[in-house]
């Protein structure tokens, strides 16, 4: 009879444990998630030109996902304590349904970053950088995020200036090639915001031009966004998964 | 003086010579200079798709202090019928027809002072042709060094001029080729295929979620059956604790009493 405690004391308690793990992993989920929807890298009227910003409607889900898992972590704690079947079996079905919308926030995070290509972001900076639309704010927010882009990360283009040159662009309609083979904020600029050497930018010799493409720029914050989406997310369900496990034993167990 | 070979003293013996040699004198001067494109630095805009960049002739033109040294820009097909008698600035060698009416076109004026010799270490000196657009329309300026209108190939030498007689010329370049700009509308955006990641994520997460759901209807299908539990079952902690009754009134009693 002892043995018997014992087992369920130590049941108790690593379901106890477990359950403090889910609820300060469900809110760290939810900070994390906050501060990707913050977009502190201006990257967000880039991704909804594209029209691929399911990532942060995976970050949307995360945050509510990761404030559930903490209310219902102390639910947990309360039904494993006491013990009460009720209590246990709201919890099994809310966590389950929780568990539902993170994998679906983790899915859509893992899918859309792997269509998040070079490609996608090149035909887009093509066809919008500088599209002379009066009436299109779309096209004014990809410029406007381009041109800030270009000019915090001393970039050009997507993959080099000579994307300007392999592909015509709704750029070139307007700006003529020999005055402009690429933006002038692919140039280098001094203090006062005007290019060192406007003749050797058009040129193209080092040191008065920004050789990089943007693309590194780019991916470097969408890939730890969908890091911290997804796999965090992954994480926490496996120890999700083993600690309702563990629950559902134990509720099998109690007697009324 | 349209002639610019020093006379020799014995001009008369070299009557013969001269004779020989008058087909193909006409007194021009044909250099050992290939005109090429710059390749040091190395630029990024060296051919764009209506530029390029060539190399100045520098220590190219040495004695002609006075000549004019003109860029001939044509077409490679056309490079060999060019006659250099052609004058700069004429509706035959005007920009502005290039190429349709006119095969090759003549600019980038410049004297020997422009291209002194030898060239300073670590200037870059360059001539980008095709980097004036203000003019490309306006025939009031044939020498426009106007945008090239196609990718080419296109040839280029450079003549100098004194007066209007052409002294010297260098040899044609190599044919040059522009850049074609392909249409964005050619890049594929499709091909992005799924990561190992997100497939291995995916399918964990699916059984991992299949086990639950079929762990939750397992445990309502046996709610409350002893079938799976009961060895392990367990009871709530009684509130009440249970309490040693003394069924008999019995006192401890000094043993006197009895």
């Amino acid at each position: 009879m002892a043995k018997s405690d014992d087992c369920i004391h130590i049941l108790q308690g690593l379901l106890v444990f477990g359950n403090v793990v889910i609820g300060m992993c469900g809110i760290a989920l939810a900070a994390e998630c906050i501060y990707f929807v913050s977009d502190p890298h201006g990257l967000h009227s880039l991704l909804k030109a594209t029209e691929n910003d399911d990532i942060y409607a995976a970050a949307w889900i995360g945050i509510f996902v990761g404030f559930a898992l903490f209310a219902l972590s102390i639910l947990g704690i309360v039904g494993v304590i006491k013990p009460s079947r009720t209590l246990l079996l709201v919890y099994i079905i809310l966590m389950l349904i929780t568990f539902a919308f993170e994998m679906a926030s983790c899915i859509t995070a893992a899918t859309h970053r792997d269509f998040l290509t070079p490609n996608l972001f090149l035909k887009q900076m093509l066809e919008r950088y500088q599209k002379s639309e009066p009436a299109n704010s779309n096209g004014n927010e990809v410029t406007k995020t381009w041109d800030k882009l270009m000019i915090q990360n001393h970039c050009c283009g997507v993959l080099g200036p000579s994307d300007w040159q392999e592909y015509t662009s709704a750029f070139r309609l307007t700006h003529s090639d020999a005055d402009y083979p690429w933006p002038r904020k692919c140039c280098v600029v001094d203090a006062q915001g005007l290019p060192v050497n406007l003749d050797g930018c058009k040129l193209g010799v080092p040191g008065y031009y920004n050789s990089n493409g943007c693309y590194n720029a780019i991916s470097g914050p969408v890939n730890a966004h969908v890091w911290g989406v997804a796999w965090f997310g992954f994480a926490i369900l496996c120890w999700t998964f083993c600690v309702l496990l563990g629950t559902m034993f134990y509720w099998s167990g109690i007697e009324y | 003086h349209p002639h610019s070979r020093p006379r020799h003293p014995g001009a008369r013996t070299m009557l013969p010579l001269l004779l020989l040699l008058l087909p193909a004198a006409h007194g021009i001067v044909e250099l050992g200079y290939t005109p090429a494109l710059t390749k040091s630095p190395r630029l990024e805009g060296l051919t764009t798709t209506s530029t390029f960049v060539l190399e100045q002739p520098r220590c190219v033109f040495e004695g002609y202090n006075n000549a004019d040294i003109w860029l001939v820009v044509a077409l490679d097909k056309a490079a060999s019928t060019f006659n250099n008698t052609a004058g700069p600035g004429t509706p035959e060698t005007a920009f502005q027809g290039f190429p349709d009416s006119v095969p090759a076109y003549m600019t980038l004026n410049a004297t020997l002072a422009n291209y002194p010799c030898p060239k300073p270490a670590g200037d870059i000196t360059v001539l980008r042709v095709g980097s004036e657009t203000s003019c490309a329309q306006d025939v009031a300026r044939p020498t426009c060094n106007g945008p090239l209108p196609g990718p080419g190939p296109y040839r280029v030498k450079f003549l100098a001029l004194e007066g209007s007689e052409p002294v010297a010329e260098t040899a044609w370049s190599a044919p040059i080729m522009l850049r074609t700009a392909k249409s964005p509308s050619s890049i594929s955006t499709m091909d992005s295929g799924h990561s190992a990641g997100m497939i291995a994520l995916t399918t964990i997460l699916s059984i991992l979620f299949a086990i639950l759901l079929a762990g939750l209807v397992a445990m309502l299908v046996f709610w409350g059956s002893d079938s799976c539990g009961g060895s392990s079952t367990f009871s709530k902690p009684e509130s009440v604790t249970v309490r040693r009754y003394n069924t008999h009134h019995v006192y401890d009693q000094p043993s006197g009493r009895l």
